[in-house]
């Protein structure tokens, strides 16, 4: 049981963290985005990229890679997406269905299809009970994705965060008061990139880092933050980390080949019950 | 002649002309094309009529659901399945479709209750729920080792069967949803997409319609995946991913939802890109990405606003937005008012 947790919590901080960078940017731009975790993809892919070609440090690598991400982040948001905001809600959904297979074959032409490794600097195993045994990478997956929900929730308290709640609250007022709604969203964009990166590094260290790691996280992500009612950072982070801990527990309760069918069965149910998330308190529902 | 040809296109029967004479064109065609474009020919057909039936769902009541491929899925196996049971095919094609039909229901009762960006979720996972159920039956549906197709042949090859078979369901569907959409439920499907808050002052049960047309869209797309079948031979459940559903929403968005011709638009130009980019080996999904990309930045209202869009741009005027797909009002920018303040 407690197994199944650690594993299961590990695989729901990477789908907390892209549901976290998920609700980021609707919040600021009011568009689900189907390229998210594509953009990880294409910031873990320059980190493999910078190891494996310059023999950079694992860390300086990383950085690199979440630094990628995000300018690409904004680039697309500043080029095609900005321009058709306030279009139609079905064409700026097509326009990130769009923006997801260009990023993820850019990824695939540059770095190819085959699957590769990025070595991680921790290495062993921690005993935290007397059968509990976890290796040292989930601990860590576990703790990055709480430490950045965590400082993400900080800094909305500061200035900037501020600003951007603002203007995902009221698209008018804040900008009377002098708030730049272009840089906010390029922000927030930039901030869903990084997230992203991190996630899809947790999420390839147990498998390997290949062209089609992030088609399966954006369905689960999207999942994981309509659980959490996708409007709070918190909320996606938990709906994240439920979905893998359920997940994780009907894959070793019931059979492994069932753990998606059972997240998905689940979702359905709870959007029936609940259609404003379970993490969330009762309001009126936005349409 | 001529005033006999002038008043007939003034009449109102020049879109019975113009189909009769599409449709012709259509049955006529394979005689003069290679075998490689019958098959495109009959890509497009299926596609077309896949998106009819996202057309009602999405078009009509304003629905944005993604559950699909799943509809198309049920349908694709369940002809196959039921067609190697023995059935004839038109029977196992029908009962596929009502399978499809049935599940079409089950995921409409949440969509009495979501709406918007929460139905499309719950939607897309069901789309996704059918895909590992596949996998999961593989007692019944072979799994990842795939399911053969028993092909139909009237005697004139299967590629030429099935461009019939497509080509008459495609009539029938269009025929069909134009006379629906003139008679009372039309209407009233019509009606819980602009004033639903009004319907059920009017005595209108809002979710009975919305259930309706996940139902009707089901059918469509469970035939649509039958005769899919037949184009592909060889079903796996990898075929029904996402990559299918956004190869509907796309057929549907440069098309069109809110006329029965779009979907066929659409389904044209996106096998005609795909055809046009093979050569380009692994560009091709790159240059599909960043024209599809092209062609919202500058038409977001999809192909069907470049009328518009050309007229507007000869007025001298340069705004763009060719209006909401999904006949959504265009949203007040109030923000456009502000001096120094576009993003």
């Amino acid at each position: 049981m407690g197994q199944f947790l650690i594993s299961g919590l590990a695989t729901g901080s990477s789908y907390a963290l892209v549901a976290v960078a998920l609700v980021l940017v609707w919040k600021a731009t009011g568009v689900l985005n189907f390229a998210q975790a594509e953009i990880g993809l294409f910031g873990a892919f320059v980190a493999w990229f910078a190891i494996e070609s310059t023999g950079a440090n694992y860390y300086v690598a990383v950085v690199g890679g979440m630094i990628a991400a995000a300018v690409l982040a904004m680039v697309l948001e500043r080029a095609v997406v900005r321009p058709i905001m306030g279009e139609s809600h079905f064409a700026m959904l097509i326009m990130t269905i769009g923006l997801y297979v260009t990023v993820n074959s850019l990824t695939t032409l540059i770095w190819g299809s085959a699957g590769q490794t990025i070595p991680s600097p921790l290495h062993g195993t921690l005993h935290l009970g007397p059968t509990l045994v976890a290796d040292v990478n989930q601990i860590a997956a576990i703790v990055v994705g709480a430490a950045l929900t965590l400082g993400l929730t900080v800094f909305f308290r500061s200035r900037w965060g501020v600003q951007m709640r603002a203007i995902a609250e009221d698209r008018v007022t804040p900008r009377l008061l002098g708030v730049s709604m272009g840089r906010v969203v390029a922000a927030s964009w930039a901030l869903g990139a990084l997230l992203a990166t991190v996630a899809l590094l947790f999420q390839t260290q147990a498998t390997l880092l290949n062209n089609t790691a992030a088609a399966d996280l954006i369905v689960k992500a999207t999942v994981a933050a309509t659980i959490g009612g996708f409007a709070s950072v918190s909320g996606a982070y938990f709906g994240g980390l439920a979905l893998g801990v359920v997940e994780t527990l009907a894959g070793g309760y019931i059979s492994s080949g069932d753990q998606s069918a059972v997240a998905l069965v689940l979702v359905v149910l709870i959007l029936l019950v609940r259609p404003e998330g379970i993490f969330t308190r009762g309001r009126a529902r936005q349409v | 002649m001529t005033a006999t040809f002038n008043r007939l296109w003034d009449s109102r029967y020049r879109v019975l002309v113009l189909g009769v004479l599409a449709v012709g064109l259509m049955a006529a065609l394979p005689n003069f094309i290679d075998d490689y474009y019958v098959f495109l020919g009959c890509e497009v057909m299926i596609y077309a009529i896949a998106g009819l039936g996202l057309t009602v769902l999405m078009g009509w009541t304003g629905q944005i659901a993604l559950a699909h491929a799943g509809f198309f899925a049920i349908g694709a196996y369940g002809t196959a399945i039921l067609s190697a049971d023995g059935f004839p095919w038109p029977v196992a094609l029908v009962l596929a479709g009502l399978c499809a039909t049935a599940s079409g229901i089950l995921v409409g009762f949440p969509a009495v209750r979501l709406r918007g960006f929460y139905l499309a979720i719950a939607t897309l996972a069901f789309g996704e729920l059918v895909q590992r159920l596949l996998i999961l039956f593989a007692s019944v549906t072979k799994g990842n080792l795939g399911f053969p197709v028993d092909l139909i042949d009237v005697g004139i090859g299967t590629t030429l069967t099935l461009w019939y078979v497509s080509l008459v369901i495609l009539v029938i569907g269009v025929v069909a949803l134009s006379q629906v959409g003139r008679t009372r439920l039309g209407r009233m499907l019509r009606a819980v997409r602009d004033i639903e808050v009004a319907t059920g002052a009017l005595g209108i049960s809002a979710s009975r319609y919305k259930l309706l047309a996940f139902a009707i869209s089901a059918f469509i797309g469970g035939i649509a995946g039958g005769l899919y079948g037949q184009l592909v031979t060889f079903l796996t459940p990898p075929i029904f991913s996402l990559d299918l559903l956004i190869v509907f929403l796309i057929v549907v968005y440069l098309g069109g939802v809110l006329r029965l011709a779009g979907p066929i638009v659409g389904a044209v130009f996106v096998v005609l890109i795909v055809e046009q980019l093979q050569d380009l080996g692994s560009w091709q999904r790159l240059v599909f990405g960043l024209i599809l990309v092209a062609i919202i930045r500058f038409m977001p209202g999809g192909l069907v606003s470049l009328p518009s869009l050309l007229r507007r741009r000869q007025r001298g005027s340069n705004s763009t937005g060719g209006g909401g797909l999904l006949a959504e009002p265009a949203p007040v920018r109030v923000v456009d008012a502000i001096p120094g303040g576009t993003p």
